[in-house]
């Protein structure tokens, strides 16, 4: 069973706890890292695992076309399965597939009542029901708080785990705990945080906010070549 | 020729059914002075516009495919492609637009900007071509230019900016006003041939400087010579806003409007001045060619006249005096007499007659150069092939067809049918090559393969109206496959003793599935037990299962057969006794190792205003499709999803009626995958009565 070796293999459990799901429903995590260091690739890989638990993913892009995403999700698909043999990961990515769900919006045509909308929709007519939702490429502005207090209400309606890529910049400031100034003002509303930090060749995977109180776990760091997430350094 | 590229346009008509563009065309003809009488579309006359050659568009009043003519205006070579206004006719408009540097975008004052305008649009936009606005029908009841730019801005999200302005709308419509020289334009004449330019009248001088501001504005981002100008309010030369209009088209960053009525000769001579002005002269455009010597990596071609030469056939016609086709020269040039060599199939071809197009008349003309279009004379070649000078190994196309998913068996009504049908046929497969052509051997039918059901109507509409061959069609077939999921062994012996020389031959081993190959044929037998002498008798054997599987016959793929033993017999054994025992071996082998059905899976994207995204989405859910994703852009969105092609049967019909015929979708192969066991079960019942219908 690939599956279960796959799950076994996940390093994320090591972030929350074992066998739970790292958030809670209608819980907001959060990716933070400055361009080109693997945000997308963690987001990914969290969908990925989520999707072998047979659970459904929602994937909201405001940057990239559908394409884009679904070669993101077959090169860290096929980087995590390397091992094994092609025809059986081949059966398994057919199986995921319908599993998962691209959405992609201007930045300036998102909305969380067009997204409700549209969630609304797809649920009627038993298209699709997400358990959870990855936002990437939302901007963290002045205006965020409303819609991410709007969005809030809706992954508690809909018991949704969602995950959001948070950009950051060089010079940001960063606020108690290490967290930059963009996100700061909504901190409150997420109940965990990672960050993804380039240190030398690797990228370390640092919690800022959730996460067990368990210093002994490992470090976690990113594999630069594959984007995946390693477990001991 | 005159040689002077700078002064060459290539340019494209595009439009929605019925906006006028056949119309257009055929008076830009006439104020070019190509033709020297007005014939309409739809005309009392009989006659019927000059551009549609073919029969069956001077009825509808559309156009198929898409004829080349040449004109001169100002100084300025003008070769229109005559492009269809059918999103059905994709491989039609694709050439097209490969060949065309710039655009124009007919819109209808009153319809505006409808789905085929957005269509065609995206095809541009696709194709990266520069284009111009054309509203059109401003003489119609109900035309509102002014509401058609601003659903270019909202619906195709174009920063349309209009360079006139109408004098008098709908039944009053006179002229219209030049924003860029501030003068009224009127067309006197009984066809509108003589411009009169006059001061604007005052009841629209207020309403023109605000909208020149506005032009002035936009053309502004793209010329600093203008912004300064603007800034110091210095005098504003209509050459600055004509080159930084300009500017703005050529990146597809503006699209200047333009207006009037074809119909009722007004508005094209400044269309046709704008062309001139606005629009990219081949030189202005990258064209690209594949090196096949360097793994078909992209080469940019230079269009200089000293080097080897690039065209490409974008089309070819059956005409009285044999095949014409239509090239489109990139670099190099193209003259009487010179070598050239076909690229698809290193062939060697003496150019005979070169000739320039009007529509169905012709003009013989020594030389083509880089930036021409033009035609060649009896040349054996098929549409989409590229012509090189000797040395070159490049190619405009990729080399990629792709395998027709859908075929249609066709019976002709008659002999004289048969014999038209069979005309029709060899020269539709040589315009387009994913559509093919076979007989079955075993029912005798003609069978037609293609990549859609659209496809495939059309040629056989095609048939009919331009042959006269009367055919009826049978059911649309899907391309299935089969092929294996296990390893199966076989251990079979032919033998047959029924007086005469017997036959004996046994082959034993085993199969299993591989990917991405029809059949792997290995030999590991030892020791002679079965004579060399047979082994590929047993190899032919194994080859001949491959076309019609033993499940579903359909065809089989993905095979590796390996024999590794066996027995002959030295009088009996003989080739046809070991082709039969791996006919036999095949099959047994064959149902041991688990046979599945594989059906086309077609990448489906369907194009629809939001409003329809879950009602195309139901669609799509209905027919064991997966939807991949959504994408928002703006007032429309695209959905994509992977769909099997058996479910795709009438889709455009079903998604017509729901979507207020404003949603259009296009599909592609996408990959062979394995049929659910109860539609495995239903095609077997199928296949079940058709046998025994026989």
């Amino acid at each position: 069973m690939i599956k279960k070796e796959l799950l076994l293999q996940n390093p994320l459990r090591f972030i929350g706890d074992e066998t739970e799901d790292i958030l809670p429903g209608g819980g907001f995590g959060a990716v933070l890292a400055r361009a080109g260091v693997g945000k997308t690739a963690l987001l990914v890989q969290l969908a990925l695992h989520t999707l072998l638990k047979g659970k459904y993913v929602l994937h909201i892009s405001l940057d990239d076309p559908v394409n884009k995403i679904s070669l993101w999700y077959k090169e860290v698909f096929r980087h995590l399965t390397k091992s094994y043999d092609a025809k059986n990961t081949n059966k398994l990515w057919e199986d995921l597939l319908p599993h998962r769900f691209i959405m992609t919006f201007k930045v300036e045509g998102f909305s969380v009542p067009k997204l409700e909308e549209r969630l609304t929709d797809l649920k009627e007519q038993n298209i699709f029901s997400p358990q959870m939702v990855l936002i990437d490429g939302f901007h963290f502005n002045e205006s965020a708080r409303t819609s991410l207090s709007e969005f809030k209400r809706l992954a508690k309606n809909h018991s949704l785990h969602v995950w959001f890529s948070v950009k950051t910049h060089r010079h940001e400031k960063h606020g108690p705990g290490g967290m930059p100034s963009s996100l700061s003002d909504v901190s409150d509303l997420f109940d965990i945080v990672i960050q993804l930090r380039p240190e030398g060749k690797k990228i370390h995977v640092m919690t800022l906010k959730g996460g067990p109180a368990d210093s002994n776990r490992p470090a976690l760091f990113l594999d630069p070549a594959t984007m995946l997430v390693k477990d001991n350094s | 020729m005159k040689n002077a590229i700078n002064k060459v346009r290539n340019i494209g008509i595009s439009a929605h059914i019925d906006s006028g563009k056949t119309t257009l065309t055929e008076r830009i003809l006439f104020f070019t002075k190509r033709i020297h009488a007005i014939h309409d579309v739809k005309g009392k006359d009989g006659v019927g516009a000059t551009m549609d050659s073919m029969d069956i568009e001077k009825e509808r009043g559309i156009t198929i495919a898409s004829a080349a003519t040449y004109c001169e205006w100002l100084g300025h070579e003008i070769n229109i492609i005559d492009t269809p206004g059918h999103v059905d006719f994709t491989i039609e408009v694709e050439r097209s637009l490969r060949v065309l540097d710039g655009a124009i975008l007919i819109l209808c004052a009153v319809g505006g900007v409808q789905s085929q305008s957005i269509t065609v649009d995206q095809q541009m936009k696709r194709y990266n071509v520069p284009c111009i606005a054309f509203i059109n029908k401003c003489d119609r009841s109900g035309a509102n230019p002014f509401r058609v730019i601003d659903q270019l801005k909202e619906k195709l999200g174009h920063n349309a900016v209009t360079l006139q302005i109408p004098i008098g709308l709908e039944g009053d419509l006179e002229g219209v006003v030049d924003l860029v020289s501030m003068k009224a334009v009127y067309f006197d004449g009984a066809n509108g041939e003589d411009v009169r330019i006059e001061n604007i009248p005052q009841d629209l001088l207020q309403e023109a400087l605000q909208r020149r501001e506005d032009l002035i504005d936009e053309a502004s981002m793209f010329s600093d010579q203008l912004t300064e100008a603007v800034l110091e309010e210095q005098e504003i030369t209509q050459d600055m806003i004509i080159s930084a209009v300009r500017m703005g088209t050529l990146t597809r960053k503006l699209t200047p409007v333009f207006m009037g009525s074809a119909y009722k000769n007004k508005g094209v001579q400044p269309l046709l001045d704008a062309v001139t002005k606005l629009l990219p002269c081949p030189y202005d455009v990258k064209n690209e060619a594949l090196d096949m010597n360097n793994d078909e990596t992209p080469v940019i071609l230079s269009g200089e006249l000293e080097k080897p030469l690039v065209a490409l056939a974008f089309k070819l016609e059956e005409g009285q005096y044999g095949q014409l086709t239509y090239i489109r020269v990139y670099q190099g040039s193209l003259s009487k007499g010179d070598n050239i060599v076909n690229a698809r199939n290193g062939k060697k071809i003496k150019v005979g007659r070169l000739v320039r197009m009007h529509a169905d008349q012709m003009e013989d003309i020594e030389t083509i150069p880089a930036g021409y279009i033009g035609a060649l004379f009896g040349i054996d070649c098929a549409s989409g092939d590229t012509f090189v000078g000797p040395g070159l190994n490049m190619t405009m196309t990729s080399m990629f067809v792709p395998e027709p998913v859908i075929s249609l068996a066709i019976f002709p009504k008659d002999n004289a049918s048969q014999i038209n049908m069979s005309k029709a046929l060899n020269r539709f497969s040589k315009e387009d090559p994913t559509f093919r052509i076979y007989v079955d051997d075993e029912t005798k039918e003609t069978i037609i393969e293609g990549m859609g059901e659209l496809h495939l109507e059309v040629y056989v509409e095609r048939m009919h109206r331009e042959y006269t061959a009367e055919v009826t069609t049978g059911q649309p077939r899907v391309a299935y496959r089969e092929t294996i999921t296990r390893k199966g062994e076989f251990d079979y012996t032919h033998k047959k003793q029924t007086g005469g020389a017997g036959q004996y031959g046994r082959v034993a081993g085993y199969m299993e599935p591989v990917t991405e190959t029809e059949l792997v044929f290995e030999n590991k037998i030892v020791g002679g037990k079965i004579p060399t002498q047979f082994i590929p008798s047993c190899e032919k054997g194994f080859r001949q299962c491959m076309k019609k599987g033993p499940k579903m016959e359909f065809p089989v793929t993905g095979i590796k057969v390996v024999i590794n033993d066996g027995a002959s017999h030295s009088v009996d054994s003989s080739d046809m006794a070991f082709m039969a025992a791996a006919r036999g071996a095949f099959r047994e082998g064959y149902f041991k190792a688990g046979p599945v059905t594989h059906e086309p899976i077609m990448k489906v994207a369907v194009e629809t205003p939001s409003e329809f995204q879950g009602a195309v989405m139901g669609l799509l859910n209905q027919r064991r499709g997966i939807i991949v994703g959504s994408q928002d852009e703006g007032p429309l969105c695209v959905v994509e999803a992977r769909v099997p092609l058996a479910e795709m049967f009438g889709f455009s019909t079903v998604l017509r009626s729901s979507t207020q015929g404003k949603a259009q979708f296009t599909m592609e192969l996408g990959s062979y995958k394995q049929v659910p066991e109860s539609i495995a079960q239903e095609l077997a019942k199928k296949a079940e009565t058709e046998k025994k219908g026989k």
